[in-house]
């Protein structure tokens, strides 16, 4: 590729001169907000509105706990591969170690400290029940077990079991899971 | 993670130009999901300069129902994919096989032409800090050839004959046994001549090329579809070994077979000689147990891995009663 001197601040497309640049602003990028070189990205978390300067490097769990101090969310294998660090973005869980910060602007996060707040039955039953035993993997659970019943408030044993299957406990804490979500879950429908 | 430039992409030209700009030393960003355990744990020589997400690309996650198929956008989720009711009833091995993918949170995350487009797992490969320079990074040898090659190729090398890192995918067995077709921002591929092994490359695909879409021929009439994996664990787990089968019968008598085995060999490989086999007879044990013989004969397993070719043979065996009359027999894996 030729060099190109003019660089659009839009896109980064390259252009031999002002002229042409402005031009294709004009075109492609009418009205459009000049992309913020802080990454400036706003997004609700727990109801309440951010909008944080991130770094490109920055993933959503470096953001959500180091940053704004919402510890629940669990550092343990930082590769997607454990589902302590679960949150739910849009409705659904995803894990906040492999999803960089910059990338969810515009997005709704509900992390374990929303679910508590809003006094959800499952930290309750999670306790009664002794999902736990050291507890780390505890806020992880608790976030994929509350976007399942979001999404179907009345899962099967079976369907609770495939829902959690992308969170770890080291202590073996798993059949206490699957009691206290479809004690909840019973809960939440009979009402 | 060291730091580096992001951009949203508006476009597939955008996002093509940004990457040439960056000479190469840019990478694209949808899912995240295994670009981004590799940039942390410092697996490859060159580190991006710049990620170019292309998630902001509008309408490339679509799934639509087309008058000759299906047609998926590159951005659609195993997720959607899984739970979609038309790849359920028809297109069954793909939503089998993006609903055995990793774990539900990655499959939230991780995005079709993603899981088609991901790189090796060999563990000399993905040693932290680069810490074996092997064959597929350019380097001199393949440090898995005499040393622990136990989830690795049973029918050879690539790359100088040596690489024999396994292709990880789920979805792609079952794209090919689909017949299905791979459209980038370039080209038409048909999904059996998508893959191809070179340095730093999984894929035919040019490092400015982008998947748009993935096409699915509508199923002939008849035509039953599998997907089975073999793993460790039921979850966030690669398969040892997967297939996936699509078989379409007459009257009970098979006229046409595709059957793809994966994690077995450097690419998904279709096994011509088990779909030949099973072509004009019945879907029985004795004709299913023949075509997993077939599939496996010119198996070369390497010194730790011999243990893969019975479960491939099986999972042949099973898929290909799977999509027989009398399914409910089969022990799933």
């Amino acid at each position: 590729m030729e060099t190109k001197d003019f660089i659009c601040p839009h896109c980064a497309k390259g252009f031999k001169s002002p002229e042409e640049m402005k031009a294709h602003m004009l075109a492609d990028h009418r009205g459009g907000a000049l992309p913020s070189p802080e990454g400036r990205i706003r997004l609700t978390i727990n109801g309440k509105a951010h909008a944080p300067d991130v770094k490109p490097n920055w993933t959503l769990y470096h953001l959500v706990h180091d940053h704004l101090g919402l510890t629940g969310a669990k550092q343990f294998c930082d590769r997607g591969a454990c589902g302590s660090c679960t949150v739910i973005m849009d409705g659904k869980p995803v894990l906040s170690c492999m999803i960089l910060a910059i990338e969810c602007d515009g997005k709704t996060v509900e992390t374990v400290e929303g679910i508590a707040a809003a006094g959800h039955p499952l930290i309750n039953a999670y306790v009664k029940h002794h999902a736990m035993q050291c507890g780390y993997c505890t806020p992880g659970f608790v976030t994929t077990s509350k976007a399942l019943l979001d999404d179907n408030p009345r899962p099967t044993a079976n369907e609770v079991k495939i829902a959690l299957s992308g969170n770890l406990c080291r202590c073996g804490t798993y059949p206490q899971h699957t009691i206290a979500v479809l004690e909840v879950s019973q809960k939440l429908t009979a009402s | 993670m060291k730091n580096f430039e992001h951009f949203n992409a508006r476009s597939i030209d955008e996002a093509a130009t940004l990457l040439v700009r960056y000479g190469g030393n840019a990478a694209f960003i949808a899912g995240g999901t295994d670009l981004l355990g590799k940039m942390k744990d410092r697996i490859l020589p060159a580190y991006p300069e710049a990620l170019i997400n292309i998630k902001t690309i509008p309408g490339l996650d679509a799934i639509e129902e087309t008058d000759d198929g299906l047609s998926i956008g590159a951005l659609a989720t195993l997720a959607q994919i899984a739970t979609h009711p038309v790849i359920r009833e028809k297109y069954t091995a793909l939503a089998q096989a993006a609903g055995r993918t990793a774990s539900p949170q990655l499959r939230n995350m991780g995005t079709i032409a993603g899981n088609l487009c991901q790189d090796i797992r060999c563990w000399y490969y993905r040693a932290t800090q680069n810490r074996f320079s092997c064959l597929r990074k350019g380097g001199g040898r393949c440090y898995a050839l005499k040393g622990d090659n136990r989830y690795h190729s049973i029918f050879g090398g690539s790359v100088k004959g040596g690489c024999i890192a396994v292709h990880p995918s789920d979805t792609a067995p079952a794209l090919i046994a689909l017949d299905g077709t791979v459209i980038t921002s370039k080209r038409t591929v048909k999904a059996s001549d998508f893959f191809k092994v070179s340095v730093n490359r999984t894929t035919v695909l040019e490092p400015d090329e982008i998947v748009t879409t993935i096409h699915l021929p509508a199923p002939a009439p008849g035509t039953q579809s599998a997907f089975m994996k073999f793993a460790l664990r039921q979850s966030i787990d690669f398969p040892i070994v997967n297939c996936a089968a699509a078989i379409t019968c007459e009257r009970e008598a098979v006229t046409r077979a595709r059957i793809c085995l994966n994690a077995v060999s450097v690419v998904p490989r279709r096994t011509v000689a088990a779909e030949q086999s099973m072509v004009g007879s019945n879907i029985d044990e004795n004709t299913a147990d023949a075509a997993g013989a077939a599939a496996v004969a010119n198996a070369e397993p390497l010194e730790g891995n011999a243990y893969m070719v019975p479960i491939a043979r099986t999972l042949v065996k099973r898929t290909i009663l799977v999509c027989g009359p009398s399914p409910a027999e089969v022990d799933p894996v």
